[in-house]
């Protein structure tokens, strides 16, 4: 019976259907069942498995974001169960993103950050035209593991390498990884600036944040 | 009669504007520059302080239309090349700001530079089908305060034609409404003469930010013709079909001609569109596919329903290497647009996606270009063009060689006589070595570039520049 309830959880993720997502997390509770064994069982299955067909080129985007959007919307119904127990979801770690200050270009940052929120990362998406100040102070108050910045003019790039140079200047270079990435940015350019990782695209981020928190593999 | 493409009809232009003005009455747009709030406030526009969304009422749209001129010349430094618009023909702009040039000696795809720019602006001038330049790679070479005056007036410089370009600050305008001075003689020539326009993206879905949307009201006192190109793209910044998203690009130009009206009544605007359709695969943004042109060809379709001058994006592709990919995309996304005569298509020389300058790819579009207006121009059955008694006189059997007319014709523009086309016999062909379209075009480029300049500035502007291009320098970059 719980299998049964499981499966159609992960059913509600791969179709994307946020009403049933949100009346199975409701029943889950009726039940009594543990909302982390629901979660963990039930929901994440789904986010692995589109996230796999997505990188494969077999899911869609809007398939992506949907089926990250009706587990949310499961994980909301559970949090205050969640709150009352004291339990937590485990995550890869932690990542605060956004594209560089100067700059509005929004779907390649928000794409890989609804790649690293289908791999397990937490993500604090900042959005667009954000400063290099903001990047760190959010870092330091929710303790993060990785800063991800995004850039897509050349004339904005520069702010990349601001972000790593007041990393060094404040002594939180060792703390906070540094990944970089927009169409303009270079693996030489990463390595210029002394960024700690740099991907392509959404799909190569989530291999290069968890070889930086170390989970690689 | 001519070749066309009717891909909207009256009803639907008219449905596609009214969805708009209900999507910028409901929903607002969002401005973030605190004096096109206070300008669109001022004027009747219902405005939300704290979320900065204008809701804009459909008196202001039509008012502003009224204002915004339907015609006007699009001035060169060399006045022979001066384009008025709306214009009986299509002629082509650069493409514009790629980060990456291809270099013209290694073929090593690496950042743009200043040098690049002013190649690519070089063989531009020698693209007959070319009248709006942009400078077609960013400089990276240049110092980042002022590093979009630096791409200006490289351009400028070295083309003699239309320029355009942009501006990211206000604190970048008196710099450049300088340079157009010393151009142009003074303030009037300035605005009489319109060598030099704007181009303005609306932030799709449905904003406007705030330092580039100041920067070109500055502008306005001078009347720099303003591009707008709205980029929604399918699926992301945009809704996921072809239609709705045409609806959203427009009202988003339609915010923007409301704006600069507004402040300058009468400044010269032209409507313009770049839309993006989306890879649902990767979230990539696609230009090179029949799903983007058929959202360009229609809104310049749009423009025209404005009476506006237009322009769609066009001639473009998403390939990674200049071939058959990038042939194929550019083709098919050129030829809609010419299809529907819009004014302008932009704009030839790159590939991957507007982000890699190739000079050869400048001269291969040139060829594109022809092919599709030859298209455009159909069958003429003008009376020079029909021939019935040379056809009764050779009569059975014999040929039209000895014809006057065919003389005539062979020379006219009934037959368009490539540029770079191989069309040798095979053995005259393996003879030269087997040349494609590609290496005659690098023959080209080589002439081009080994010829000495056309219409340089005279010294004492092209000092007078050097001279404002360091102030900036100083400047600019003191307050980054
Ligand atoms: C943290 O770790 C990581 C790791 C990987 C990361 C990463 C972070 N971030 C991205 N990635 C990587 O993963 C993503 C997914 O695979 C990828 O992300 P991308 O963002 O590359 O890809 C997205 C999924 C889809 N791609 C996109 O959405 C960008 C497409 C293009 C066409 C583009 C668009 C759509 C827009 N634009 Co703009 N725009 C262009 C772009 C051309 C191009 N070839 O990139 C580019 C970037 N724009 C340009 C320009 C000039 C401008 N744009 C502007 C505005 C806009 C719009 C607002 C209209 C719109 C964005 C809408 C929005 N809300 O996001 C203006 C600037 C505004 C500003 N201050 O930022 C304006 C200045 C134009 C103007 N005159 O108004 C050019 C940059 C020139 C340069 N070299 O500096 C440009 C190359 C187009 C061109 N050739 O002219 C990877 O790069």
């Amino acid at each position: 019976m719980i299998e049964g309830l499981y499966q159609q959880m992960k059913q509600s993720v791969l179709d994307g259907d946020y009403e049933l997502a949100e009346t199975l997390a409701k029943k889950a509770l009726e039940l009594g069942i543990d909302p982390l064994e629901a979660i963990n069982n039930g929901y994440m299955p789904g986010v692995n498995e589109v996230g796999q067909l997505f990188s494969c080129g077999e899911m869609f985007l809007p398939e992506l974001v949907q089926a990250g959007e009706a587990m949310k919307i499961a994980i909301a119904i559970f949090e205050p169960e969640m709150a009352r127990r004291g339990s937590q979801r485990e995550s890869l770690g932690k990542v605060v993103l956004g594209t560089v200050e100067g700059d509005i270009h929004e779907i390649g940052k928000t794409l890989v950050g609804t790649m690293l929120t289908a791999n397990g990362f937490e993500v604090f998406d900042l959005g667009v035209d954000v400063s290099v100040s903001r990047l760190i102070e959010k870092a330091l108050e929710v303790n993060a593991d990785l800063i991800g910045a995004s850039a897509l003019l050349t004339t904005t790039m520069i702010k990349q390498k601001s972000l790593v140079d007041e990393l060094k200047a404040e002594g939180l270079d060792k703390r906070f990884k540094v990944m970089v990435g927009g169409a303009p940015v270079t693996q030489e350019w990463a390595q210029r600036i002394g960024a700690h990782g740099y991907s392509e695209d959404a799909i190569g981020a989530v291999a290069v944040a968890k070889r930086l928190v170390g989970k690689a593999g | 009669m001519k070749l066309t493409a009717e891909i909207l009809s009256r009803d639907e232009q008219q449905r596609i504007h009214d969805h708009s003005l209900r999507v910028l009455w409901e929903a607002g747009v969002q401005f973030h520059s605190l004096k096109a709030l206070k300008l669109l406030a001022e004027a009747g526009a219902t405005v939300d302080w704290e979320t900065k969304i204008a809701r804009i009422p459909e008196k202001l749209v039509i008012q502003t239309l009224e204002t915004a001129p339907k015609s006007f010349v699009l001035g060169a430094r060399n006045s022979s090349y001066d384009y008025p618009m709306p214009s009986p023909h299509t002629r082509y702009t650069m493409d514009g700001t790629s980060a990456f040039a291809t270099d013209f000696e290694t073929g090593e795809r690496r950042y743009g530079t200043l040098k690049d720019l002013e190649r690519g602006v070089r063989v531009f001038m020698a693209a007959d089908m070319g009248v709006m330049c942009w400078p077609p790679c960013c400089a990276s070479d240049a110092p980042d305060g002022s590093r979009p005056l630096h791409e200006f007036l490289t351009m400028l410089r070295f083309c003699s034609k239309h320029g355009n370009h942009e501006l990211h600050h206000p604190n970048q305008v008196p710099y450049f409404v300088a340079a157009l001075k010393a151009i142009c003689g003074d303030d009037d020539a300035v605005r009489q003469r319109k060598i030099a326009s704007v181009v303005y993206c609306p932030v799709a879905p449905l904003m406007h930010d705030a330092e580039m949307c100041d920067a070109y009201l500055d502008l306005g006192a001078y009347d720099v013709p303003i591009l707008i190109l709205p980029m929604p793209a399918t699926g992301t910044t945009g809704p996921a079909s072809l239609f709705s998203n045409i609806v959203q690009g427009n009202a988003e130009a339609l915010s923007s001609i409301v704006l600069y009206q507004l402040a300058r009544p009468g400044r010269p605007l032209i409507y313009g569109s770049a839309s993006g359709s989306l890879d649902f695969a990767s979230g990539g943004f696609l230009t090179g596919v029949p799903e983007m042109v058929l959202q360009t060809a229609a809104m310049a379709v749009m423009g025209r329903f404005y009476g506006l001058p237009n322009t769609a994006t066009g001639c473009v592709s998403d390939a990674k290497a200049t071939g058959i990919q990038a042939v194929i995309e550019k083709v098919i996304t050129t030829l809609p647009a010419v299809l529907v005569s819009a004014d302008l298509v932009s704009g030839i020389g790159e590939i991957e996606t507007s982000q890699n300058l190739i000079l050869e790819q400048v001269l291969i579009d040139n060829e594109i270009a022809h092919f599709c207006e030859r298209l455009h121009q159909g069958v003429d059955t003008s009376p020079q063009k029909d021939l019935i008694e040379d056809i009764i006189h050779v009569g059975p059997g014999g040929n039209f060689l000895k014809a006057r007319s065919t003389r005539v014709m062979a020379r006219s523009d009934e037959f368009y006589i490539p540029q770079l086309a191989v069309r040798q016999s095979y053995e005259n062909w393996l003879a030269l070595g087997s040349p494609d379209m590609r290496d005659r075009a690098r023959e080209k480029v080589r002439e081009i570039l080994n010829s000495p300049l056309v219409d340089p500035l005279p010294e004492v502007v092209s000092r007078e520049i050097d001279e404002i291009l360091r102030e900036a320098d100083k400047e600019l970059s003191a307050e980054e």
